[in-house]
């Protein structure tokens, strides 16, 4: 047919560039609202800020999850690790969760923050933090952000090994080969 | 970005980006689905197997409702891989998500 046009064949060689997308000058990156406040930045986590952010005066209960970093996996020994993400759409998602949770539990804050590039072991990569009226929804809220962040937020960790003498190519982690135990789950 | 009349851009995160060495390419636009994988097979052989079939595609941060697990970049079958043969449009941006491990 006239119209069917060949393979996607680029006419000389594709452009390959260094992303700009991830370009540290350009964040922290943010997308917010008076009740909900997503943020991905470079820099350690503020966790002050998150907490004076979701403080309101019609809560009386706030939960903070910080998630650090580990220097082991699988008992392996973890040499360093970093963090990378499609930002735009990766804030997208994380307000997306944080609106449909914050409307199911009835939560009056939702804030969350992910690191991105290098995290030493112990530091925070992600901090989750809400308010409810009571404490029952404000636990069940924060979990259930996590939960979801994990499974669905388009970050992705990699990890470099003593063991190998970093000779090797960092691995790319997926969260939905562990539980929230930590054990490992054995996919299809 | 390079948003030419004629590209649109891919940008390939976590394992897509260490298999291919590539963070952003530009690409031909219009270009079906089907054309894209192919293209991407063959200059990163072994891309549709290692990477793609257990990743998500995105256009305009929109996700494609398609199944990459089966998919054969080879097959001349147009109904083996529903969905492929739709076209990326000049200026769309495609983004390739592997599972994700944020936290």
């Amino acid at each position: 047919m006239a119209t069917e046009s060949s393979p996607a064949v680029p006419s000389k060689q594709p452009s390959s560039q260094t992303s700009s997308i991830l370009d540290p000058s350009n964040f922290p990156q943010t997308l917010s609202s008076e009740t909900i406040y997503i943020s991905l930045v470079y820099d350690p986590l503020d966790v002050p800020a998150y907490l004076r952010f979701t403080r309101s005066p019609k809560a009386g209960a706030n939960v903070l999850f910080l998630g650090t970093t580990r220097d082991n996996f699988d008992s392996r020994p973890v040499s360093r690790l970093s963090y990378s993400a499609y930002p735009s759409l990766a804030l997208k998602s994380l307000y997306a969760i944080a609106e449909d949770v914050q409307k199911k539990h009835g939560l009056e804050k939702v804030v969350i923050v992910h690191r991105l590039g290098e995290v030493k072991v112990e530091e925070e990569s992600i901090a989750v933090s809400v308010s409810s009226g009571h404490r029952a929804s404000g636990w069940t809220g924060a979990e259930e952000i996590l939960e979801r962040v994990k499974a669905r937020a388009e970050i992705w960790k990699r990890e470099w090994f003593a063991d190998t003498g970093e000779v090797q190519e960092g691995v790319w982690r997926a969260n939905k080969e562990t539980d929230a135990q930590g054990n490992s789950i054995q996919s299809k | 970005m390079g948003m030419g009349k004629d590209t649109f851009t891919l940008l390939l995160f976590a394992s897509a980006s260490t298999y291919t060495g590539a963070e952003t390419l530009t690409l031909p636009a219009p270009s079906s689905l089907r054309q894209i994988f192919t293209t991407l097979e063959r200059m990163y052989p072994g891309f549709v197997d290692k990477v793609l079939k257990s990743a998500a595609v995105t256009v305009n941060l929109e996700y494609l409702d398609i199944e990459l697990d089966g998919l054969d970049p080879a097959s001349t079958d147009p109904g083996s891989t529903t969905g492929l043969d739709m076209l990326i449009k000049p200026g769309d941006e495609v983004g390739i998500i592997p599972p994700v491990s944020s936290g």
